[in-house]
């Protein structure tokens, strides 16, 4: 920023991330991998184009929260379809909007187990009130099918808090995606347009191999070379 | 951590799950374990296509990591020795996840068509007439439409076989999420003589691995310092050696007639990148996305999608004098779809090209094929009759090492093969190393140095190769080995006790393929068509391979090995290394062993 009236020409320092401030950023580059995290509600941007399915996420988030290396423990999850070659898609909780936190809705419990705290900005699951695995409403009730539960090791849903951890987020997937296929960022349009259920993803990527059908690689030599005799 | 293997009489049905925790502690798994289980079921000389021999489906203590490979291990119907063959993907950590830690033991042969069903501790049996004869994805396909009752089901990981396996041809592949094969030596032939159409596993339960904390830092660590793999790879995925391989003299041209053709030129990764290229793929826990699928839509093949690298796109390149990436896209996914090895099937391809070019074989013996150079409606018809054993298909469905016997013998020399495997995408001619690597691999051709017993130890362990330079310059291969294997199993290994491992596998592997009539300074050679012609680069300088010389590395090679100078390991290593079982058989067939 230049001062009027001053030979002094004063720059701003780049910000770095507020979740560790003074700190060098977790990733080197100028891309949006290196954009400060925001402050207020956010989410985890997927960008299933970009997803190799390596499961990196996967491992990072139930290291995060169970210590263990446990892909069904993982509250962000990769999918994979033939489309008919292989494509990963990811499925995460994207804390909705706020008339359309389906989950919320579908609770059978007053208060709702899972809920949205404003406090915390995020969906936070009261783990001793909840019914298990033989109510999962919530589950039903996601378009996306996102939260998950692992009976009976973990009998309530899994939904991504973003790691907060007394009132800091640092989401681990977004911090070792290999691909910057996840983004962690205030949202753009309304949440709940993120939530597309995974089998959605992969049709809409399908799309792109238009002409070719879902079901078949190519024109067959026999059809192709039929007037060669 | 306990190892549990799943072994499995397709004759019987009999099913059980055996620890073998302590055979890991010395073999790791994957191949080296492989090789043992070889010696140990199948009886000498029994043939490849029969219900004696086995189908060991091997995965290792830190498979999943870098890489999810898994090992396909029994005796090769193409060599008839020792056989292994190896594929990424997502299958072998859903194996793990699944509670099989050790792999699979196929034994017997079932009556009748069936598919292998494991959802944790429920395996099955299933019967699978409905997908017998079916291509590869249509069988992938139908076999996961089946199976998905719900989203979770979504990711069941498949491996089947295509028509090429069901006929027994004997370089057939096996084939997992479409673009990931178990190609060499004939794996999927042997699946296809036990009736075994297809393998649907998966897995919810997580391996109780003893530090994981150990193994996250190892491996994001990896991610982060190995940047520049990253960087290289996503652009063409491994098509880019074919590209830089032609410069080199090392790629073949013409089945080896050539060092150099024009239409090298086509084959440049830029144009695969910018005019193909759809996403990266990657896979268990890897982040490099090496695999790179290549799009085309335009007349006059129309839509096709393939995953190009050397080794399955290579072969159909200037060695066939096929013209460039759109031929090939469609081409190399026409191989796929039959479920044949595309290296080892090009080799073949080839042979009979020059053969045809030479008049050694008539269009009217060819089944009224005009197989000129480069004429992709010819190869196609012919890949087609070898797959389904029709004609002049059946002969040449035997592979290189039994179809030249069927055939005239003026024919054979042009046949580029040692111990009955194609040389395909390699040209030895430009490098010694190229040459010495594919000759002293016991099991047949394996490139990239398979032979090495640092390789061998690679597939054991299981970790991807593409990976194991990079893994040398982070941590230094011995060290992240013996790290991981503290993270996940928690053992102590010692840097002795180390390479004792590595030399347990290799020395397992041509333990065992000598015993199957294998004789290293034999079988270790090349074609002579690599010693006897001379052939020009772009630039018109000679290649050629000195005998003399080649004899002296091989000598050399076998020391570094630890092995004496004919290839055979010593008896007091043996001894060493526990395993004097193999020294009585072995004398049998080695006379003069000292």
């Amino acid at each position: 920023m230049v001062e009027k009236g001053k030979d002094q020409i004063k720059v701003e320092a780049t910000p770095v991330r507020e979740a560790n401030p003074g700190q060098p950023p977790q990733k080197e580059g100028w891309g949006v991998e290196n954009l400060p995290y925001p402050d207020k509600v956010a989410l985890i941007q997927t960008r299933w184009d970009l997803c190799t399915g390596c499961g990196t996420c996967e491992m990072a988030c139930s290291m995060k929260h169970f210590g263990v290396i446990h892909r069904e423990l993982s509250r962000i999850r990769i999918f994979r379809y033939l489309l008919p070659i292989p494509k990963s898609v990811q499925n995460v909780c994207c804390q909705c909007s706020e008339k359309e936190r389906e989950c919320q809705k579908a609770c059978p419990l007053d208060p709702p187990v899972i809920h949205f705290d404003k406090e915390k900005l995020h969906m936070v699951v009261d783990t001793e009130r909840c019914l298990g695995s033989s109510c999962a409403k919530c589950q039903e009730a996601c378009p996306a099918s996102v939260p998950r539960f692992y009976p009976p090791e973990v009998d309530y849903p899994l939904v991504c808090d973003l790691c907060e951890v007394n009132g800091e987020r640092k989401p681990q997937c977004v911090e070792v995606c290999p691909n910057f296929a996840l983004e962690y960022m205030a949202p753009q349009f309304p949440q709940h347009l993120e939530r597309i259920h995974p089998d959605q993803k992969a049709e809409y990527l399908s799309k792109r191999l238009y002409p070719l059908p879902k079901d078949k690689i190519q024109i067959p030599p026999e059809e192709l070379f039929k007037e060669e005799k | 951590m306990k190892f549990q293997l799943l072994e499995i009489n397709l004759s019987t049905k009999e099913k059980k799950v055996v620890d073998v925790s302590q055979d890991i502690r010395q073999y790791l798994g994957g191949r080296g374990y492989g090789a043992k289980l070889m010696w140990d079921r199948v009886p000498q000389g029994a043939d490849p296509l029969g219900e004696e021999n086995i189908l060991y489906i091997g995965v290792g203590p830190i498979t999943g990591f870098l890489g999810a490979v898994t090992s396909f291990n029994a005796k090769s119907p193409l060599t008839l020795r020792g056989g292994t063959s190896h594929m990424n993907g997502h299958f072998g950590v859903e194996l793990i996840y699944a509670g099989y830690n050790a792999g699979i033991l196929l034994t017997g042969k079932s009556p009748k068509p069936v598919y292998l069903y494991i959802k944790n501790d429920d395996v099955e049996i299933r019967d699978a007439a409905h997908l017998w004869g079916k291509m590869n994805l249509a069988a992938q396909q139908t076999l996961h439409r089946e199976l998905r009752k719900e989203l979770d089901d979504q990711n069941f990981r498949l491996m089947t076989i295509g028509p090429a396996g069901e006929h027994l041809v004997r370089n057939a592949a096996i084939s997992h999420e479409f673009y990931h094969f178990a190609a060499r030596l004939g794996m999927g032939a042997v699946m296809g003589s036990k009736n075994l159409k297809a393998i649907a596993v998966r897995g919810t339960k997580a391996p109780a691995y003893s530090y994981p904390e150990e193994i996250y830092e190892i491996v994001t660590k990896f991610h982060k310092d190995a940047r520049l793999k990253k960087a290289q790879d996503r652009r063409w995925g491994h098509n880019l050696s074919v590209s830089g391989r032609y410069y080199n003299t090392t790629e073949g041209v013409k089945n080896k007639q050539l060092g150099w053709d024009p239409i090298c030129d086509l084959s440049n990764s830029l144009i695969l990148e910018q005019q193909y290229k759809l996403w990266n793929d990657s896979c268990n826990y890897c982040h490099t996305g090496c695999k790179v699928p290549s799009f085309r839509r335009n007349p006059p093949l129309g839509p096709t999608i393939a995953e190009l690298r050397h080794d399955n796109a290579g072969g159909w390149d200037a060695n066939v004098m096929l013209p460039g990436y759109d031929v090939q896209v469609y081409l190399t996914s026409y191989v796929d779809e039959l479920g044949l090895d595309s290296e080892d099937v090009s080799g073949v391809v080839a042979w009979m090209m020059e053969c045809y070019q030479r008049g050694l074989i008539s269009r009217e013996e060819l089944n009224g094929i005009d197989l000129t150079w480069g004429n992709l409606p010819a190869i196609c018809r012919l890949l087609k009759k070898i797959t389904y054993r029709d004609g002049i298909g059946d002969i040449l469905a035997e592979g290189l090492k039994l179809a030249p016997l069927r055939l005239k013998k003026e024919m054979a020399p042009y046949a580029i093969t040692t111990k009955g495997i194609a040389i395909t995408s390699y040209e030895p001619r430009g490098s010694m190393q190229d040459a010495i690597d594919l000759a002293v691999v016991p099991v047949g051709e394996l490139h990239a140095g398979r032979g090495v017993p640092k390789r061998v130890v690679c597939d054991s362990l299981t970790i991807c190769a593409f990976l194991r330079h990079n893994i040398q310059e982070v941590f230094g291969l011995d060290q992240f080995a013996r790290d991981m294997l503290h993270g996940a199993c928690g053992w102590e290994v010692s840097q002795e006790e180390w390479l004792d491992m590595v030399r347990r596998g290799a020395y397992m592997e041509r333990c065992y393929c000598i015993r199957e009539g294998y004789l290293p300074v034999r079988d270790d050679m090349m074609p002579d068509r690599f010693f006897e012609e001379t052939i020009y680069n772009k630039y018109g300088e000679p290649k050629i391979l000195k005998r003399e010389e080649f004899l002296e590395k091989r000598e050399k090679t076998y020391f570094a090995f630890e092995l004496d100078r004919n290839g055979i390991p010593l008896k007091e290593n043996l001894k060493k290394l526990g395993m004097e079982f193999v020294i009585p058989p072995l004398e049998k067939t080695l006379p003069n062993w000292d």
